[in-house]
């Protein structure tokens, strides 16, 4: 699974890491303040022009004044009120015909997506948790943004703001009212998906036993059986079953079976369709091919910088340092005790060689502060599978001595490891990112790792909200949803948006861009020397100062979705789920705020 | 009456600008005005002559070019001057998604009404503005009529001191509009003070004790109803059971004092009570061609003008 940022502890994610990165209370109270500045200058530049310098201020102290005092005098039965009335103003706009198409969408899915797929589970949650986010995007989009406008076509607004009413009541009550609705109808897409997911791949196959081939020991005596299971949603499994015919069907197609020997072996319904694996990951650096140490290893000439690989047959190593390890972590196995260990491995041939086989690599794991080796375990690696090893505790080290996984290789201090991979084979390189290899800690629940992974997703639909019922204080209907489309895609692009902000990216500003664009300029190649550069890199260094400053606040709708834990099989860490609801705790909290003031100074009645 | 301001517009302006800022209409110019506790206050005015801005510049609607609009000493845009408000709008802007309960239970709770109060008021209002068998249906379902009652009783939902009607007879039939002046003159004997707007000036005449004169944005004429049109030099004089000879003796008199005779004749009664005459003998002897009204007993006997 992609993991491209580091998941922070939630605490130092929140006040700011050892590293010196700024945490996230201070920098959220930092754009606050710079919001604040900022709408003070243009309240006051606003109201001077047409009240004067003296009246202008007054009205701007007097409108900040009484929005402090009206924030301290909210009423939560008005806000009730108002999100009710929200709610029941969507249910007559038919908003229930969102969930109608979901199920049809639902219906349909079946026969496009394939069930041959090498790990089918990935691509149905896939699928549905996709299809869900965009339509619940979708849904709150639209809600949000005509809402207020409406009232204020049809003057229904009249009756309400000539009650005591806020105007923070009027924004905070509709972000309410729809959020809740947002949450019913996420409940439901979420029962319907999984519903979905498991009956279309829960199966069980058969297992003819007449066709078990019995495995003898020396002594002729039967110590277990072998065989495969029938052939059902396009794939079968080896079994290896003992003496009382139970055993386990091996994994394939991301699941396996259970199978009970009693009155003939009987394969149960596939099991570990839905998992929630715990990864406990490490910090990842590279040996050269020289052996010298090094922040990243060789690039093959992929864009995406996220991995980067180590040749094959040489020195060049990837050495992951692990924390935090101790005995317990083990497990227990037929081979005795041994640490599991979940390993990814992109595969990039500089030759062909066999296809579809398997390019050899190996593992050694080192004491950090011995040096204390063990000998190397040879691992057969296909590209882009999630392959769980498993290191025995019982190892044997360089010397050929015999020595103790966490007695003689983990340290005392900080349980810390090293786990050294490398690629065997002459011309074939093995590819990695910090995230692809894990210690396995024992998995957690599936259907609470899902809550979780669903909860990312009402993260983005309360935030789509909270800036659509801000917008739409201000803008009509048409343009407020406009704005918040272009709000949420620059969230999606946002580190691109940010990268041509300052600079990182090729092609330079928006002025460059459009005239690289109507000249077919590449954008690698410097734009001729001249008055006329002179004069667009000018204008594009104003421009990105704005578009640094917009950067600031996009909410980084791409770094929301949880999708790819629950595709790919992992855990969504708690932190992740701290770190979303208090992201979005703070644009509820903001953008109800601007939209207090934008509803508080609008003329309602013009 | 007490004189307690409980409205008071200062000098209050609105000019309508465009996008850009340039003047579009002055609405209204320098307007100063004291409406008191109490009393029924009208304004009167054609079209655009300002009356619906000023109600909309009381109520914080709209903010002011120049000069302040005070409710209750307390600024037009201040919210909790509200809490003794009630507002009834030109056309009763209401959610039509909702029945008659639940628009009253949703405005009562703006007010922060606990529920036990909610639902005593609401019974009652419902009951008051004669809506009881119709408040289950959703409210697109409602006549103008009756949207205008329901309209009336979400301004009323709070028991409001101060009560702002925009037309508030506007799409009534004749039993709805005598309905509401009733309503209104039942307001004022309450204690509450009233301000409504309107075109109908029989309206206006019949419930108003102040009225305020609009035109172009400009205050006109402000004064007691019966003052402004007492008409100084005229005498009217009626009386029930003369002859003709008693006639042409007062005519005698009047001429012999240089008086100058206008009329003598038989006063009729206006449309409306008549009208009223015959809906409730109708509905008294339903089926029956109603019997015809007694003109002197509506109107002559009141001792009205």
């Amino acid at each position: 699974m992609v993991l491209e940022e580091e998941i922070l502890p939630y605490l130092q994610w929140l006040t700011g890491g050892p590293e010196g990165s700024i945490g996230a209370i201070p920098w959220f109270f930092v754009i606050v303040f710079a919001l604040l500045v900022l709408g003070l200058l243009l309240g006051f530049a606003i109201s001077a022009a047409r009240h004067g310098p003296l009246g202008g201020g007054d009205r701007v102290y007097r409108t900040l004044t009484a929005g402090f005092r009206e924030m301290t005098h909210l009423s939560g039965r008005r806000i009730w009120a108002l999100a009710r009335l929200a709610i029941k103003e969507a249910l007559r706009r038919r908003v229930v015909v969102a969930l109608i198409v979901f199920l049809v969408i639902l219906l349909f899915a079946s026969w496009f997506l394939k069930a041959d797929h090498k790990d089918p589970t990935k691509l149905y949650m896939s699928f549905v948790l996709t299809a869900t986010t965009y339509l619940m995007l979708g849904i709150a989009l639209v809600l949000s943004a005509f809402s207020l406008p409406t009232d204020f076509k049809t003057k229904t607004i009249y009756t309400v703001v000539t009650k005591p009413v806020r105007s923070g009541e009027i924004v905070l009550g509709r972000i309410l009212g729809f959020s809740l609705l947002g949450t019913v109808m996420l409940l439901i897409m979420a029962l319907s998906s999984y519903v979905f997911v498991i009956r279309s791949l829960s199966h069980a196959h058969e297992i003819d036993a007449a066709n078990l081939r019995r495995i003898e020991g020396p002594g002729g005596e039967v110590i277990g059986y072998e065989g495969r299971t029938t052939r059902d949603l396009y794939h079968r499994h080896t079994i290896d079953l003992g003496s009382e015919k139970s055993g386990t069907a091996i994994v394939e197609n991301g699941h396996y079976h259970t199978i009970e020997g009693e009155d003939g072996p009987v394969v149960s319904s596939s099991q570990g369709l839905l998992r929630a694996r715990q990864p406990l990951y490490g910090k990842l650096r590279y040996l050269d091919r020289k052996g010298v140490d090094k922040e990243r290893g060789i690039s093959v000439g992929s864009e995406w910088t996220y991995r980067s690989f180590i040749e094959g047959n040489s020195q060049a190593a990837a050495i992951w340092t692990f924390r935090g390890l101790d005995a317990s972590q083990v497990i227990e196995t037929e081979s005795g005790e041994q640490l599991p260990v979940g390993l990814i491995v992109r595969v990039f041939k500089t030759h062909k060689g066999i296809i579809g086989k398997a390019i050899t690599g190996g593992i050694q794991v080192r004491n950090p502060e011995t040096g204390l080796t063990s000998e190397l375990y040879p691992f057969e690696a296909l590209d882009a599978q999630v392959d769980e090893q498993n290191i025995p505790r019982k190892l044997t080290s360089t010397e050929n001595e015999p020595i103790d996984l966490f007695d003689d290789i983990v340290t005392e201090k900080g349980g810390r490891m090293e786990l050294i991979v490398q690629c065997l084979e002459r011309g074939q390189y093995f590819g990695f990112a910090q995230p692809d290899c894990y210690i396995r800690l024992p998995d957690a629940s599936p259907a609470w790792n899902l809550v979780k992974v669903y909860s990312s997703i009402w993260v983005q639909m309360v935030i789509v909200v909270a800036i659509g019922v801000s917008a739409s204080t201000l803008l009509n209907g048409p343009v407020a949803m406009l704005f918040t489309v272009s709000f949420i895609l620059l969230g999606f692009f946002k580190d691109f948006f940010e990268g041509v902000a300052t600079g990182t990216e090729y092609g330079g500003g928006p002025v460059e861009s459009l005239y690289r664009l109507l000249t077919q300029k590449n954008i690698i190649t410097d734009l001729d020397p001249g008055a006329g550069a002179t004069f667009i890199q000018s204008v594009d260094s104003v421009l990105k100062l704005f578009m640094l400053a917009i950067a600031q606040v996009l909410p980084d709708f791409s770094s929301f979705s949880t999708v790819g834990f629950a595709a790919y099989g992992f855990n969504v860490p708690p932190d992740r789920v701290l770190q979303d609801l208090t992201i979005c705790l703070a644009y509820v909290a903001g953008t109800a705020v601007v939209g207090y003031f934008l509803l508080r100074t609008r003329e309602v009645a013009k | 009456m007490s004189q307690e301001a409980v409205v008071q517009t200062r000098s209050l302006a609105k000019v309508y600008r465009d996008f850009w800022g340039r003047q579009k209409v002055r609405a209204l110019k320098a307007l100063d005005l004291e409406v008191y506790k109490g009393e029924v206050f009208g304004l009167l005015g054609p079209n655009g002559s300002g009356k619906t801005t000023t109600i909309k510049l009381i109520l914080g609607l709209l903010f002011p070019t120049e000069g302040d609009a005070l409710v209750f000493g307390k600024s037009a845009s201040d919210v909790s001057k509200n809490d003794r408000l009630g507002y009834l709008p030109e056309e009763s802007y209401l959610y039509k998604f909702l029945n008659a309960e639940e628009t009253l239970d949703f405005y009562a709770r703006l007010f922060d009404m606990p529920a036990e109060q909610r639902t005593e008021r609401i019974d009652s209002l419902i009951k008051l503005v004669g809506l009881d068998r119709a408040r289950k249906r959703q409210l697109q379902e409602y006549s103008k009529g009756m949207t205008r009652r329901i309209g009336l009783a979400q301004a009323l939902i709070n028991d409001p001191d101060l009560i702002l009607l925009d037309e508030p007879t506007s799409g009534l039939d004749p039993i709805g509009t005598r309905e509401m002046k009733d309503m209104i003159l039942r307001l004022k004997e309450q204690g509450k003070t009233v301000i409504m707007c309107s075109h109908l000036l029989a309206d206006v005449q019949d419930v108003c004790d102040r009225i305020a004169i609009l035109h172009q944005g400009e205050l006109k004429e402000l004064g007691r109803v019966d003052e402004l049109l007492t008409i100084e030099d005229v005498t009217q004089i009626r009386a029930k059971g003369l002859s003709e000879d008693c006639k042409n003796e007062l005519r005698d008199v009047i001429s012999r004092h240089g008086g100058e005779l206008q009329d003598l004749s038989n006063p009729t009664t206006t449309l409306e009570e008549l009208f009223l005459e015959i809906v409730r003998d109708s509905a008294a002897r339903p089926g029956r061609r109603a019997q015809p009204a007694e003109p002197v007993q509506a109107a002559g006997g009141e001792g009205q003008g």
